[in-house]
């Protein structure tokens, strides 16, 4: 049973089809990438897939369960974690609150309880706090120590990019879904999280699907490359077959005229 | 455990100080001021929850307190006041049934009942309860709208609740515009607003500190993030919106015992008003922001009747000139702070020009009829309030304590968020890729839990 299914799913914004038939499959432990142009459907994938918006026709299913229909709340409970492309990260609180967050909809003591400091809301509240600190340590220790207690707004962009990731880790999440995780960041950094996405998969266990344009990231990660052209899918593959494919080359560069 | 010794400590000595106050003469007035603070304190804490900490606009914050407050009225009055409603407009039945009284000893629970003390706090939680289930009826429709649609929503709903009581189906209930007097005062001393007051910062504070306190501020930062962080946006509104309700509710109560008396002009929309401009000034998602705030407010109202005293003309003259010259000063001052050069430009000049020709005019005329005659600036403590206000915008947007809190950490503890001189160079060495090669390849199985 494939972790993440989508079957011909159609979705249209007035008289833009931004999506039309499509279907794709991620098994787990994947690394999957969404390529495509500007435009092409590719957050928008994002968006119906994270219930974000609701598909026109079609089905999601989220280890066999359909999940289309369901409110973006819901859906990260069922396992299914997404960052943002332009970063949306809770500005104004630390590193670590913004890490406790996403763990929030996991706490079963109600709000007298939180308010009470019973014994079991400080258990959960301890648990919460190991995780978050795992997830950070991903990172290296780039996060962790007095970047703690730091406010999100005096961090550096790759920093906020690694927040976010380590957010979207904290949610207990087994899928992935990366928006263009390296945008705004230097070769140096790109390389870093190239390394960083591979390690979710073989250490964390994650199973990853990212939009990505900087294709040497791409290549260098991606089991399985997915290219959309004006909401629909054209081509299939790994990276190689897929680059050389002569509609994915036409998508990108246009046809010459004969 | 030294910062619970010093909040225990701290308590205390206010409670000591509270005490002595009570027992001195001549300080009706400023326990007064005191109750004031604390029953709009509660109602400031409890509007910031909407707010500053879930970040929503709502408006509607006076009709919870009316609720409140006419359900404490109701549950509280005592016989001898009810008698005479029989000719008015309160029905037999609610004058007869709406009785705490009654229900106390119907339930054999007559200790409670002959306890005044004790009855008032039942009767608050019951009127809290009421207007917590008027905040679930309000707030789960109308959370769905989101900034300026929902303040308008929440303002509408307040008006409808605020003005219910005149409609002549419910004045059986509630004596219609006459409102409703005699509310027993000594229920409501300074030692339960005192009480209540402490009960709602221990309240709120841990509220803030917890779990759901993180959820509501991450709804406030970005609520399309917090949805997709798995936080259920409309049940945390709906928590926030009801817990709010319900801590309104007890201050209206508190109130409407302060006054002795309530009817629908005692909670119009200047309440809500007035507690948006309390916890704007100290901060909005502040608690002790919210607190002074109110403080302020309070104050400013209730001493700031000397401003308004007949002074001669002369007296006015001076002040406007000490004023020029303090903005003279002032301005001066906070160039220089902030490194903006020159630290005197030329317009700055036209604010000690002014003063000083005020003062020199002042000196010169000081005999003249139209300096000594006698005048009266009414509204004065408005004005006051108002360029507080306008000041606290200019200069701290975000209010006297703008999000964080007071804590003894913040006194006496070390600052978690600022690194030690090893934690700098460390990460120093860290972000450098020339100092240090791949890091991420040599850190994988770093523990840095520490």
């Amino acid at each position: 049973m494939p972790l993440l299914e989508l079957r011909n799913l159609y979705k249209s914004f007035g008289g833009l089809q931004a999506i039309s038939n499509v279907s794709l499959t991620v098994e787990e432990g994947e690394i999957v990438s969404i390529i495509g142009p500007n435009g092409a459907g590719k957050s928008t994938l994002f968006n119906l897939i994270t219930g974000v918006y609701k598909p026109d026709r079609g089905d999601i299913f989220f280890e066999g369960q359909r999940i289309n229909g369901l409110s973006p709340d819901q859906v990260t409970k069922r396992g299914i974690a997404r960052t943002f492309q332009n970063l949306r990260l809770f500005t104004h609180l630390t590193v670590l609150e913004n890490v406790l967050i996403p763990q929030h909809h996991r706490l079963k003591s109600g709000w007298l309880g939180a308010v009470l400091r019973t014994p079991a809301y400080l258990r959960e509240e301890e648990k919460m706090r190991e995780v978050a600190l795992e997830k950070l340590s991903f990172f290296g220790p780039r996060l962790m120590s007095f970047r703690l207690h730091q406010p999100v707004y005096v961090l550096s962009y790759a920093n906020r990019r690694r927040t976010e990731m380590a957010r979207a880790m904290a949610t207990g999440a087994k899928l992935l879904l990366l928006d263009e995780p390296s945008a705004g960041m230097n070769p140096k950094e790109t390389k870093e999280i190239t390394q960083i996405i591979r390690r979710f998969r073989d250490e964390g266990g994650y199973t990853i699907v990212l939009v990505e344009h900087k294709m040497n990231l791409v290549g260098e990660i991606s089991d399985r490359v997915v290219v959309l052209d004006y909401g629909e899918k054209i081509a299939e593959g790994n990276y190689h077959d897929v680059v050389n494919d002569p509609k994915v080359i036409e998508a990108y560069l246009g046809r010459r005229e004969e | 455990m030294r910062n619970h010794l010093l909040t225990l400590a701290t308590v205390g000595l206010v409670t000591l100080g509270l005490y002595l106050l009570t027992q001195m003469d001549g300080t009706s007035g400023l326990l007064s001021a005191l109750r004031l603070i604390f029953i709009w304190g509660i109602a400031a804490i409890s509007l910031n929850l909407i707010n500053g900490q879930l970040g929503i606009l709502s408006l509607g914050h006076h009709g919870f307190m009316l609720v409140g407050g006419y359900v404490t009225a109701l549950l509280m009055l005592p016989e001898k006041e009810r008698r005479p409603f029989r000719t008015r407009l309160l029905s037999d039945w609610a004058r007869d049934n709406l009785d705490l009284d009654k229900w106390l000893r119907g339930l054999g629970l007559d200790f409670i009942a002959n306890s005044i003390d004790l009855k008032f706090i039942i009767a608050l939680f019951i009127a809290g309860l009421a207007a917590a289930l008027l905040g679930v009826l309000v707030g789960a429709p109308s959370l769905r709208l989101k900034g300026d649609y929902l303040a308008i929503v929440t303002f509408g709903f307040g008006e409808i609740i605020r003005l219910l009581p005149n409609a002549p189906e419910v004045a059986a209930f509630t004596n219609g515009p006459l409102g409703i007097k005699g509310i027993p005062g000594d229920a409501g001393t300074i030692w339960w607003t005192f009480f209540a007051f402490l009960f709602v910062l221990w309240f709120f504070t841990r509220l803030k500190f917890s779990s759901y306190g993180r959820a509501f501020e991450g709804i406030r930062e970005d609520e399309i993030a917090a949805e997709a962080m798995g936080v259920n946006l409309a049940y945390h509104k709906v928590l926030a919106f009801t817990i709010s309700a319900f801590f309104a509710g007890v201050a209206g109560g508190l109130y409407a015992s302060y006054l002795q008396s309530v009817d629908t002009q005692t909670f119009n929309f200047f309440v809500t008003f007035f507690l948006l401009v309390a916890i704007s000034l100290g901060g909005l998602g502040s608690i002790t922001g919210a607190v002074i705030g109110t403080a302020v407010v309070v104050l400013v109202r209730n001493y700031g009747g000397f401003l308004e005293q007949p002074y001669p003309a002369w007296v006015g003259y001076l002040s406007g000139a000490l004023l020029m010259l303090g903005a003279f000063a002032f301005s001066a001052y906070i160039r220089k702070t902030r490194r903006l050069r020159p630290v005197i430009e030329t317009k700055h000049y036209i604010f000690g020009a002014i003063g000083l020709a005020l003062l020199l005019v002042t000196v010169f005329f000081r005999n003249e009829p139209w300096m000594t005659q006698t005048v009266q600036f009414f509204g004065m403590r408005k004005i006051l309030l108002a360029v507080i206000l306008i000041l606290i915008m200019i200069y701290r947007r975000e209010g006297v304590m703008g999000r964080a809190e007071f804590s003894w950490k913040l006194i006496f503890g070390p600052r978690e968020d600022i690194p030690s001189e090893e934690q700098r160079k460390q990460d120093a060495w860290l972000s450098n890729p020339e100092l240090n090669p791949g890091a991420s390849e040599t850190k994988e199985d770093d523990d840095a839990s520490a």
